[in-house]
C-alpha cells in the first residue's frame, strides 16, 4: 500500500440503502466481541471449511474480495450463527459466566480458564464440539489445558486448587445444580 | 525544625489510598460495572466499535444469534476532506 498523508476526519456518512434484492439476505449475527471471543473456539471446529474458502476467496480475490465472495460470506454467517444458536441452546448459564468473566478482564483468555473448563466440557457432551488451537505442537500441552496459567492476574486464578475448595467456589458460582 | 517527614507519611498514604479508591470506582461506573479495558489494539478498537453498534453501549454486550434490524445498515464510512 502506498503511504500517504493521515488525514483526521470528522464526518461519518452511514449509507442506509439495503442490498439489492437479487443478493440474498442473511441476518447478521447479533454477538458482541466477548461471546464471540468465547464461542470462537467452537465457531472454528465446526465452520473451518467455510472459514477456510471465505479467506481464500478472500486472498485470491487481489482487492475484489468484498464484492466477489459475498457467496462464501454467506455461508461463513450461517455457519456460525448455527453454532452461537447451539451454545445458547444447550449451555447458555456457563456460555454468559466464561463472556461476563472474559469482559471483566480485558478480554484475556488466561484470566478465566475456570469457566472456560466448565464451558468447554458442556459444549464436548453436548454439541461434540472440541476447541484445539490451531498450529499448537502436538507433543505439548496445548495453553488451556495446562494446570498452571502462568500469566493470570491473581493466585487464585493461577494454580489449581483441592477439590474441596473448587466445588464450593463452583457452588457459589453456578448454583446447586450442576 | 520544621515537622519531621515521619509524621506526614500517614496522610500520604492515606491520600494514596482514597485517591486509588476514588478513581477505581469512578472508572468503574464509566465502564458499566466492569473493570476499564487497556492495551486496546485496533482490534479491540473495531470490535468496541461494532459493539457500540450493536448494543448502544461501548462496553455493552449481548449474545443474541441474530442481529437487531437496521445493523447491517448502521456502519459509519469516515469522510474526509478532499485534498485539493
Amino acid at each position: 500500500m502506498t503511504s500517504r498523508e493521515p488525514r483526521f476526519n470528522q464526518h461519518v456518512l452511514i449509507d442506509t440503502t439495503p442490498l439489492p434484492d437479487h443478493i440474498p439476505k442473511v441476518q447478521e449475527i447479533g454477538a458482541s466481541s466477548a461471546p464471540l471471543l468465547s464461542a470462537s473456539y467452537f465457531i472454528g471446529a465446526r465452520c473451518k471449511a467455510y472459514n477456510d474458502d471465505y479467506m481464500q476467496c478472500k486472498t485470491e480475490a487481489n482487492g475484489r474480495g468484498e464484492l466477489d465472495c459475498m457467496r462464501e460470506g454467506r455461508k461463513v454467517t450461517r455457519c456460525a450463527a448455527s453454532v452461537l444458536e447451539d451454545i445458547n441452546n444447550s449451555c447458555l448459564t456457563y456460555f454468559r459466566k466464561h463472556w461476563e468473566c472474559l469482559e471483566n478482564n480485558n478480554q484475556q483468555l488466561w484470566q478465566c480458564r475456570r469457566f472456560e473448563g466448565k464451558l468447554n466440557n458442556c459444549v464436548f457432551e453436548k454439541l461434540g464440539l472440541e476447541k484445539k488451537i490451531p498450529g499448537a505442537p502436538e507433543n505439548e500441552v496445548q495453553v488451556h489445558l495446562r494446570k498452571r496459567q502462568i500469566f493470570a492476574d491473581s493466585i487464585r486464578d493461577q494454580i489449581p486448587w483441592p477439590e474441596a475448595v473448587e466445588k464450593a467456589r463452583d457452588e457459589r458460582d453456578f448454583g446447586k445444580a450442576q | 525544625m520544621g515537622v519531621p517527614f515521619e509524621t506526614l507519611l500517614p496522610y500520604a498514604i492515606m491520600m494514596f489510598g482514597i485517591t486509588g479508591g476514588a478513581l477505581t470506582k469512578v472508572k468503574n461506573m464509566q465502564n458499566g460495572g466492569k473493570r476499564p479495558r487497556h492495551s486496546i489494539d485496533a482490534w479491540d478498537r473495531q470490535m468496541m466499535e461494532r459493539d457500540r453498534r450493536l448494543t448502544g453501549w461501548l462496553r455493552g454486550q449481548t449474545d443474541n444469534v441474530k442481529a437487531p434490524a437496521g445493523f447491517e445498515l448502521n456502519n459509519p464510512w469516515k469522510v474526509e476532506p478532499l485534498i485539493q
